[in-house]
């Protein structure tokens, strides 16, 4: 479903990501951890070319990314977009939409998708994801947690069949972690592809097929979840975890 | 006559002239505003050859003062065959030299959005020119009233420019009114007050229409 070779991207003279290679299956869930400004980041956006690889080459639902990229006709890009969600730690929800708006944008605007059919399937979503209630709401005046579940739903519209998350609750009140995480929960469980940088352990453990620990760029450890927290191969997965902790 | 009944007396013509001055600086402002979206949209663009074009529309407009522009558009261009009516030259040379400020304002507006709302349509599938449509765009409105509103009021104020290429507004009708009656005192009084109260309105409808705009929280 993905398969990243060998990438290598800088800004600059900073090397955020180097040589980092990766597979996830179908259906799998890679969560991603490891400190600030390791590439976590990075690494998801250039799964969507949001950023630009300087070397190697990702395979992403069929289609291949490579240096330059962007340059591709950018209708290729969207329709790779397209089947790839994204959920951003700052949720990114667009401040002059309804709730409900924001959800049915991506289907009316990119699919065509005829407005009542977006907003039966656009309701479906937000109770789905527990925030049926504030459909008509703006984003101003939900609660974080609230509206990182709208996100979800804004992603989910576009019926990806992978979904990236960039630290979903890092913004969060912590009394409001809970409620993204359990959604994201449901997403696992229903076989959604899903590649999630989070610091959140309990959702590692509980959901994660895989764990990667990243640093400086590179992609240090990729273990079961059990293995990496009892017993880390890497010392400075240990170090980073013993903080963490 | 005293000064009351004789301002009353020429107010209608006065009137006339305002209605012009008004009609002029509304076209300048629509035409302004296409123009200086476009020329805000060459300016962001990925493409360093659109963001030079731009550029360059700006450094020219605002580079030459309104009047030059006025006078050249008037009474320099018939001379390479170019005859424009002093109506259509004062709507041009407004509107081009408004869309330069107007782009600026724009592009200001667009540029203060967050990356991440940019980033967040494009990774629905959008391409780039349905997210400045739907996504970016409507979001800088309500940020744009208040330069877009200044930038009214000072075109408002420059249409009395216009007076040089004898188009009649409010000044100019003044001018003439002058010239028959010669009560220059009163005349232009009245005008400053009529500018005045256009100014005054125009500001608080601005004011309104900001809180309108503005999104619940
Ligand atoms: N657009 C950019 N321009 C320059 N440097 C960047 C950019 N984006 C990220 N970086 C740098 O790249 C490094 C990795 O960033 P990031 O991928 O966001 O890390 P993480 O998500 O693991 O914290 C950081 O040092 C960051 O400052
Ligand atoms: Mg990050």
């Amino acid at each position: 479903m993905i398969s990243v070779s060998q990438v290598s991207k800088s800004f600059g003279q900073l090397k955020v990501l180097d040589d980092v290679s990766l597979d996830v299956q179908t259906g799998e869930v890679v969560v991603i951890i490891g400190p600030s400004g390791s590439g976590k980041s990075t690494l998801l956006r250039c799964l969507n070319c949001l950023e630009q690889v300087d070397k190697g080459a990702i395979s992403i639902n069929g289609q291949t990314i490579k240096p330059g990229s962007n340059q591709v006709k950018s209708r290729d890009i969207c329709q790779l977009r397209q089947g790839i969600g994204m959920v951003f730690q700052r949720f990114n929800l667009f401040p002059h939409m309804t709730a409900l708006e924001n959800v049915i944008e991506g289907p009316i605007t990119v699919k065509k998708i005829p407005k009542q059919e977006a907003v039966d399937k656009g309701m479906q979503l937000l109770e789905k994801v527990g925030v049926a209630d504030k459909a008509d709401s703006y984003p101003g005046q939900l609660s974080g947690g609230q509206q990182q579940r709208v996100a979800i739903a804004r992603s989910l519209a576009m019926e990806p069949k992978i979904m990236l998350f960039d630290e979903p609750t890092s913004a969060l009140d912590p009394e409001l972690v809970g409620e993204v995480l359990a959604v994201m929960k449901n997403l696992a469980k229903e076989g959604m592809t899903m590649v999630v940088v989070t610091h959140e352990m309990g959702f590692a453990k509980e959901v994660a097929d895989r764990v990667l620990f990243m640093d400086e760029g590179r992609i240090l450890e990729d273990s079961k979840p059990g293995k990496i927290f009892s017993n880390p191969s890497q010392p400075r997965t240990r170090e980073f975890l013993k903080k963490l902790l | 006559m005293n000064s009351v009944e004789f301002i009353w007396s020429v107010l209608p013509v006065l009137l006339k002239g305002m209605v012009m001055t008004v009609q002029l600086a509304v076209l300048a402002i629509i035409f302004g505003t296409m123009i200086g979206l476009v020329i805000a949209l060459m300016k962001i663009d990925q493409r360093p050859w659109l963001n030079r074009i731009g550029g360059l529309y700006t450094w020219f407009f605002r580079g030459i003062p309104l009047l030059v522009q006025l006078i050249f558009l008037y009474y320099g261009l018939p001379a390479v065959g170019i005859v424009l009516t002093p109506y259509s030259a004062a709507v041009l040379g407004l509107s081009l030299c408004g869309g330069a400020y107007i782009a600026e304002i724009i592009r200001a507006g667009i540029q203060s959005i967050e990356k991440g709302q940019m980033e967040a349509a494009l990774s629905l599938g959008m391409t780039y020119g349905q997210a400045m449509r739907r996504v970016i765009v409507p979001q800088t409105y309500r940020r744009l009233l208040p330069p877009m509103g200044n930038e009214f009021i000072t075109l408002l104020k420059d249409v009395a420019l216009v007076s040089v290429i004898t188009m009649v507004d409010l000044l100019r009708s003044a001018q003439l009114l002058n010239q028959t009656y010669f009560r220059p005192f009163e005349l232009y009084a009245t005008v400053a007050i009529l500018y005045l109260i256009l100014t005054s309105i125009f500001t608080v409808a601005v004011g309104y229409l900001e809180k309108k705009l503005t999104l619940p929280e």
